[in-house]
């Protein structure tokens, strides 16, 4: 591959999954007829839905779900020593995204509602920038295919990727949907992190702010306009610290 | 209804939308971050054509990379290519910097004021560069050069961070002995080896005598750099309409559209880069 | 100007008409809000009784026909060092029924910028040239502030205009075009009582503003009031979530970025709307902010629209659709804003 006389590496990756639901995964795996294309700019050596034999000799590791047992810390500190770009895909490796449910409540409570009587070794829902280093995040519940390509073709070029700084709102009056809050519904699209083109206020869902929040979000004003509006706080908290996305404003 | 009779008129496709498709045939590293690029026009004719003013600027594009403003940094008479100072610094420059001789960019253009060297017949010229604002200079100094007769004396005071970072110090002598020019440059930062100033650029104004009566000032740099040098200058008595300066803005169309170089209530693409001090001092928040 | 009117049946026919070989888009409505209001908005329209010829205001405007949200500029071939360009820009001709005066002054004012400046925008000229406009009265809404900028009539800049004049349709045309198109449908001439009626509609429609905005002085209170707090305080409610310029009939900045597909040899450059409350506006390499804050970015959406955009071109930028401060999440509307600044002004 060559760009304006350039010539241009075909990165390895590896995908690697953590606490998450391989939905992002399983993004990344299907739409089989951009796959071929995906193929030519990149060499997959790891990856688990694709293959089942893997090889650790990646340049870029994308690397999905959150971490939640010492095993899972281990593992993730293998990845990093070895790729030199480490990609968390999905508010799971973001955010902490729904696992961080459990983190709302008290830890052995949780441990002994989902296991039973069988406890198992797991700790707090942490974001993989909370163990390691990250290089890039990659967000969405799920990610979207097209934005890692979009990324893709970034790291082929050897270009720092941009997301978008704006919030989600853009995006939505771009699709000329009717705003949400007209219709009595929160949405926390003015302090998300654009690019996922408004899909839930085009489906008339408010924003849940899967996508992290946008630079610079002004939360205070949110807030204002959340509790003006009638939302109870305990309803506003509920969705704000779904994705674990605002630092748990409220 | 068939469909009315005047539907799908014809508009026109100006040239500042389609571009020039120009190669590169020098890429020269100046310093660490600054390259130098030899640029020509693909189509002879169009390249003939393309005649510009000292100060303006083109968009440089790459497909698929992006486009940005580039101050045209060499001699409105050189009609074999165009000479660009970059400094890496992002996604388009950083991609540029990568280009070998011989890859094909677009540009367009030129846009933006000059600086109104007919106006400064008879005058001496001070002009004023720090870093890579010795870049968009270059054009004037050539100019200057070719008419030389047509001004008195001409001073170039240039400041730099350190001496590695001076660009186009190997020209100095040539400005000197054969363009018959003064000039002085000053670093922040040096070691024992470095023989000449150090110090900020309007340390520069002990070294040299200036009539405010007589003298027009270009200057070309970081935004602090403007405040001090027009506050000094403006001070000695230099009329504001006499001051040169030239704006940095963020740029997507170099055409008054995209509002993204808006600058108090003008546009940097329109009515600048090239503003004298008196606008300047009018448009809020431009320096 | 010449004047006919048509009836409504016969406007229907008309629009039917129109239908089978051209793309109409006209107001129709899809949610309604809260208080079971219908909520409107400008697309492409299936049938006649889609169109809602009694909407009262389109939440955006119908600005994206001529200035796309998105929009691709140019496509690129590239091989080996080089590259073939391609620029399309012509589109499928396109009837807009039910534009307000409004948004026909609007798009006036963006003819001054794209058609009549020094470089004039071909993407722009070929939507404007090759969509007809019929344009709609109507009576203002509570917060329409056209009046106060001049923009309640319309007198050029659209094919027809249409007044309901009850059971007809009083109709300005102002196009060979329209003039077409109306003749071939059976309109009539205007006669002594269609004129007294419509002189009637429009003293009602004058009667009913509601709202004023004293904008003498707001040029010059731009830059007198620069450094007032009144930025301060309602740009710290400002979202910079940019809801007011993408439903602005007027604004129209913009950004460009360029993309490339998965095997390298195809790249489109797209010009995207954007906004000036948007944090990046104006940043630059290496990370430098000329507008780092939200109220900063608010006073230059006001500073273009009511200061910058008159010196350029002696009339505000702003035609008083209230369409901003209505999707405004904040309750930032041009009518509050700028009576806080004439109100500092007196204190
Ligand atoms: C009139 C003018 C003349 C200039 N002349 C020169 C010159 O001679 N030499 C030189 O090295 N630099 C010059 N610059 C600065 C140069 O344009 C920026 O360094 C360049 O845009 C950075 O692009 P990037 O993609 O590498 O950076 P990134 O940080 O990756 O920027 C991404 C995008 O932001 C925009 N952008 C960022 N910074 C600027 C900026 N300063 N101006 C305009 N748009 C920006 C561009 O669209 C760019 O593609 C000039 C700028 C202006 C306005
Ligand atoms: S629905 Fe949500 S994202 Fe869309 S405009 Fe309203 S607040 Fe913003
Ligand atoms: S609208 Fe919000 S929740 Fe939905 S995809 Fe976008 S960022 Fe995620
Ligand atoms: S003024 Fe209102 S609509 Fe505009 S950016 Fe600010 S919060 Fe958003
Ligand atoms: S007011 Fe702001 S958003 Fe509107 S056109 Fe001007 S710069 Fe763009
Ligand atoms: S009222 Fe608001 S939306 Fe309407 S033209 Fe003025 S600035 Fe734009
Ligand atoms: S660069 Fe677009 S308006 Fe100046």
């Amino acid at each position: 591959m060559k760009y304006l006389g350039i010539t241009l590496e075909r990165p390895k990756i590896g995908v690697f999954g953590f606490t998450g639901c391989e939905g992002c995964q399983l993004q990344i795996a299907n739409k089989e007829e951009t796959l071929k294309n995906l193929f030519n700019s990149i060499e997959v050596v790891n990856f688990r839905e694709i293959s089942s034999d893997g090889c650790d000799d990646y340049d870029v590791a994308f690397v999905e779900g959150s971490i939640t047992t010492e095993s899972e810390v281990t593992r993730l500190q293998k990845i990093r020593n070895q790729a030199k770009i480490l990609v968390a895909i999905g508010a799971c490796a973001c955010l902490g995204g729904v696992n961080n449910l459990k983190s709302r409540f008290p830890l052995s409570d949780v441990v002994k509602e989902v296991y039973g009587m069988h406890p198992v070794d797991t700790g707090p829902v942490r974001r993989l920038q909370d163990v390691v280093s990250v290089d890039i995040d990659l967000p969405g519940c799920p990610i979207s295919k097209s934005e890692f390509e979009w990324l893709v073709r970034n790291l082929v070029l050897g270009i720092k990727p941009q997301f978008p700084q704006y919030p989600v709102c853009v995006e939505c009056k771009q699709q000329l949907n009717s705003c949400v809050f007209d219709m009595g519904m929160m949405c926390l699209g003015p302090v998300t992190r654009g690019g996922c083109n408004a899909i839930c206020p085009r489906n008339r869902f408010g924003c849940w702010g899967c996508r992290g929040h946008s630079e610079e979000a002004n939360f205070e004003s949110l807030m204002r306009i959340l509790r003006e509006r009638g939302f109870e706080d305990e309803h506003i908290s509920e969705r704000i610290n779904f994705f674990n996305a605002f630092n748990g404003i409220l | 209804m068939s469909k009315p009779p005047d539907f799908n008129r014809q508009t026109i496709l100006m040239q500042s939308e389609r571009g020039f498709k120009s190669e590169i045939i020098a890429a020269i590293p100046l310093t660490a971050k600054e390259k130098l690029f030899h640029i020509r026009i693909c189509d002879p004719c169009e390249r003939e054509n393309f005649t510009f003013l000292p100060g303006q600027f083109i968009m440089i594009e790459l497909p698929g990379c992006g486009e940005i403003p580039i101050s045209i940094s060499s001699s409105t008479s050189n009609k074999e290519f165009l000479a660009l100072c970059i400094r890496n610094v992002g996604k388009v420059t950083g991609m540029l910097h990568r280009l070998k001789a011989g890859a094909i960019v677009g540009i367009r253009g030129p846009f933006g004021t000059h600086f109104p060297m007919e106006k400064m017949t008879g005058y001496n010229v001070l002009l004023m560069a720090g870093g890579l604002g010795i870049a968009p200079l270059r054009a004037p100094i050539y100019w200057a050069n070719n008419h030389r007769s047509d001004y008195k004396d001409i001073i170039i005071l240039y400041g730099a961070k350190e001496p590695e970072q001076i660009l186009f110090g190997y020209q100095f002598e040539e400005w000197r002995t054969i363009y018959n020019l003064n000039i002085l440059t000053i670093v922040q930062k040096a070691d024992k080896r470095w023989p000449g100033r150090k110090g900020i650029i309007t340390d520069l104004f002990g070294d040299i005598h200036i009539e405010p009566d007589n003298t027009f000032a270009i200057v070309c740099g970081p935004p602090v750099m403007f405040k001090f040098v027009c506050a000094h200058l403006s001070t000695l008595g230099l009329p504001r309409q006499r001051m040169f300066v030239s704006l940095e803005r963020r740029m997507h169309c170099g055409m008054g559209k995209c509002c993204r170089c808006n600058v108090g209530s003008t546009f940097t693409c329109l009515d600048g880069p090239v503003f004298d001090y008196w606008t300047v001092m009018n448009l809020k928040e431009a320096i | 100007m010449l004047f006919k009117t048509i009836t409504k049946e016969n406007f229907r026919n008309m629009i039917e008409g129109i239908m089978e070989n051209n793309e109409v888009i006209g107001p129709k409505s899809r949610d309604r809000d809260t208080k079971g209001a219908k909520i409107y908005r400008f697309l492409k329209l299936n049938s006649f009784d889609e169109l809602e010829m009694d909407y009262t205001r389109s939440y955006s405007s119908p600005k994206n026909y001529f200035l796309p949200f998105k929009e691709d500029l140019a496509t690129y071939d590239l091989r080996d060092t080089g590259w073939e360009q391609e620029i399309r820009y012509t589109i499928h001709p396109r009837i807009i029924v039910g534009m307000r005066a409004c948004d026909i002054n609007a798009l006036l004012k963006l003819d001054q910028v794209m058609l009549k400046s020094q470089y004039p925008n071909p993407y722009y000229s070929a939507r404007r040239r090759n969509t007809v406009i019929i344009g709609l009265d109507h009576e203002p809404l509570e917060d329409c502030f056209c009046r106060s900028m001049n923009t309640d009539t319309a007198f050029h800049g659209f094919d027809l205009f249409m007044t309901d004049i009850g059971e007809k349709y009083f109709v300005a045309i102002n196009s060979d075009t329209g003039y077409m198109i109306l003749n071939r449908f059976d309109s009539c001439e205007v006669g002594e009582e269609d004129q007294l009626l419509y002189k009637e509609v429009r003293g009602r429609i004058e009667s009913k503003f509601k709202t004023q905005v004293d904008i003498t002085i707001v040029p010059e209170l731009m830059d007198l009031e620069f450094e007032s707090d009144v930025w301060k305080r309602w740009g710290d409610k400002c979202l910079s979530c940019g809801s007011c310029a993408m439903v602005c009939p007027t604004c129209y900045c913009y950004g460009i970025e360029e993309d490339i597909d998965l095997n390298f040899d195809k790249a489109t450059k797209r010009r995207f709307l954007y906004s000036c409350n948007l944090l990046d506006f104006a940043t630059v390499a290496g990370g430098h902010n000329f507008r780092p804050e939200a109220h900063i970015r608010l006073k230059y959406r006001y500073y273009h629209q009511f200061r910058g955009f008159v010196e350029a071109f002696n009339q505000s930028l702003c035609v008083g659709c209230n369409r901003c401060g209505k999707a405004c999440l904040a309750g930032i509307s041009p009518k509050a804003v700028i009576d806080d600044l004439i109100g500092t002004e007196k204190r």
